[in-house]
């Protein structure tokens, strides 16, 4: 693993040499030495607007990825990363005010159609989107092997004591266990209800705190539930040695990060860009880069763009 | 009606009173913290301000714990207490989240009784306090039977002025996972039930509205003949 990714670095850095004039890639200018010769991208590509599903670290960390990518491919990029709620960002994608965004397969999914059911397969959540989108003018290109989903977490310690590696082992000792989790859970398939439809689990009693926030976290950490629903993407998570419990049954549907393009800005050069981006990024990856973004209070941009290096994107 | 109607349907609907999650017992919850809290606050804040208004000391430090305390967000204060009652056992008492909602609570009701009973105390008639110290009364004598029944209207005056906002606040501890009418307003939130909503907020308000009705009378009864209201 370790030095499959120092060759793809090697090939990243003599990529860098070719291309080190458009290392700048924000200033007009230099975007006429781009690299129209390997990768089909245009001399200039014009302009596109990159926009977020939402605005929070991990949704604007992709979305500067995609940035930095096309940017490197030609085009001039305006960013517009401070869109509150997917009510607002999927309007302003099918209005044309943004040409891309970061989205999560099945919540995207849900949001077009609230009676469909998304899938625990990431495909099969992509299959029925497209149609939804393409009525808006928009194509979902290839999802990433990145997802940000619910998981069922529980210290080391707890996962130790009770031989927990799968939600189905929480069958017999979850009935004198705590769950915390976010105050719709008693009412939503992704937990209480799917836990024990699919799972026939049920816990001793709920607490109702945060949406996999730094409530929860600080519950499971002190002991006062013993069993979290958090975000898989959560930097505490490796942080403080926590399992996560695998979802055996498929309960939780796959949110798979994927780039949403207007179809009136789609060509080649930007399909094989933004692949290029979702091939690269995984759970693991986009969670470490969260902790140096959100913990280590490193910039944004700098996290995104050395990564994408690392990667042999840029 | 429209969302008052779906509220008020909510409120009306029998089933929604009954069980662990059912409006009787949110409701006595709240009431039950929202007294704990106006309790603490009280007992902390009056013995303080009967001192600081007798002796006449530290008015400058009374009035500034009172302003500053008046503008703490009591969600800042729940959102920074959680934690620390997680972390030590000493503070870990009740179902999670009552004592960091508690803390919070006291710290909001905390500064109007406590300007109030100080500013009460303080402006009594100065020629009283001399004559009672004439007749011989000790200073505690003073306070006890001459200061304090004066100021009486002016302390429940900030007693409710804490009660009334304390119920209001109590809401909040539906965001760490106790219980209370702002269950119905959080949960409902959650899951985009708009009636639930509109009925949590409008027992709150009800209840809000019943405390200051409650303390209003309790004022009146414990006015000392004579005085103006």
């Amino acid at each position: 693993m370790r030095s499959s990714r120092n060759a793809v670095l090697g090939a990243c850095l003599a990529l860098l040499l070719v291309f080190a004039a458009c290392g700048s890639g924000e200033d007009g200018d230099t975007d006429t030495a781009g690299p129209e010769e390997t990768t089909g991208c245009p001399v200039d590509g014009g302009d596109l607007t990159v926009g977020v599903s939402a605005a929070f670290t991990e949704n604007k960390l992709v979305a500067e990825m995609y940035a930095l990518a096309l940017e490197n491919c030609g085009y001039t990029v305006e960013r517009q990363f401070e869109i509150g709620a997917r009510e607002i960002s999927d309007p302003a994608l099918f209005d044309g005010e943004i040409d891309i965004k970061p989205e999560y397969l099945a919540s995207e999914l849900v949001f077009n159609d609230p009676d469909a059911e998304p899938s625990g397969d990431p495909g099969e959540n992509h299959m029925a989107l497209e149609p939804l989108l393409a009525e808006h003018g928009v194509t979902a290109l290839d999802f990433s092997p990145a997802t940000d989903e619910n998981v069922f977490v529980v210290t080391g310690e707890t996962a130790k004591k009770f031989k927990l590696v799968s939600v189905s082992d929480l069958g017999a000792p979850a009935k004198n266990m705590t769950l915390g989790g976010p105050p719709e859970c008693p009412k939503r398939p992704f937990c209480l209800i799917g836990l024990k439809d699919v799972y026939g689990i049920e816990f001793g009693d709920f607490k109702a705190l945060d949406v996999g926030g730094p409530q929860t976290v600080e519950a499971l950490d002190k002991g006062a539930i013993d069993v979290a629903l958090l975000f898989s993407t959560n930097p505490v998570i490796p942080d403080r040695g926590w399992i996560v419990l695998e979802d055996d049954k498929g309960l939780q549907s796959a949110e798979n990060l994927t780039p949403l393009v207007r179809d009136d800005v789609l060509n080649d050069a930007i399909t094989d860009t933004l692949n290029a981006v979702s091939a690269v990024l995984t759970t693991d990856y986009l969670t470490a880069l969260i902790a140096k973004v959100d913990q280590d209070r490193e910039d944004l941009a700098d996290v995104a763009r050395s990564f994408l290096e690392d990667a042999g994107v840029l | 009606m429209g969302v008052l109607g779906d509220g008020w349907t909510f409120l009306t609907s029998s089933a929604n009173w009954s069980g662990e999650a059912g409006i009787a017992h949110r409701l006595v919850e709240h009431v039950q913290m929202s007294l704990f809290a106006t309790f603490i606050a009280t007992a902390i804040a009056l013995p303080i301000g009967l001192y600081i208004g007798h002796a006449r000391r530290g008015e400058v430090l009374a009035t500034s714990i009172g302003n500053i305390g008046r503008a703490l967000p009591s969600f800042g204060v729940l959102a920074i207490v959680f934690p620390f009652t997680l972390r030590y056992e000493f503070l870990r008492f009740g179902d999670l989240g009552f004592s960091a909602t508690l803390i919070a609570l006291v710290l909001l009701g905390i500064p109007p009784v406590l300007t109030n009973t100080f500013v009460g105390i303080n402006g009594v008639d100065h020629d009283l306090v001399e004559a009672a110290r004439g007749m011989g009364m000790r200073e505690r004598e003073i306070v006890v039977k001459v200061e304090f029944p004066l100021a009486v209207p002016l302390i429940v005056a900030g007693i409710r002025s804490a009660a009334v906002a304390v119920v209001a606040t109590a809401t909040l501890a539906a965001l760490v996972a106790w219980g209370g009418l702002g269950r119905f307003i959080v949960d409902g939130f959650a899951v985009r039930d708009q009636p639930q909503i509109v009925a949590g907020a409008l027992l709150v308000a009800l209840l809000a509205i019943v405390t200051e009705i409650a303390f209003a009378l309790l004022e009146r009864v414990l006015t000392p003949p004579g005085q103006p209201g």
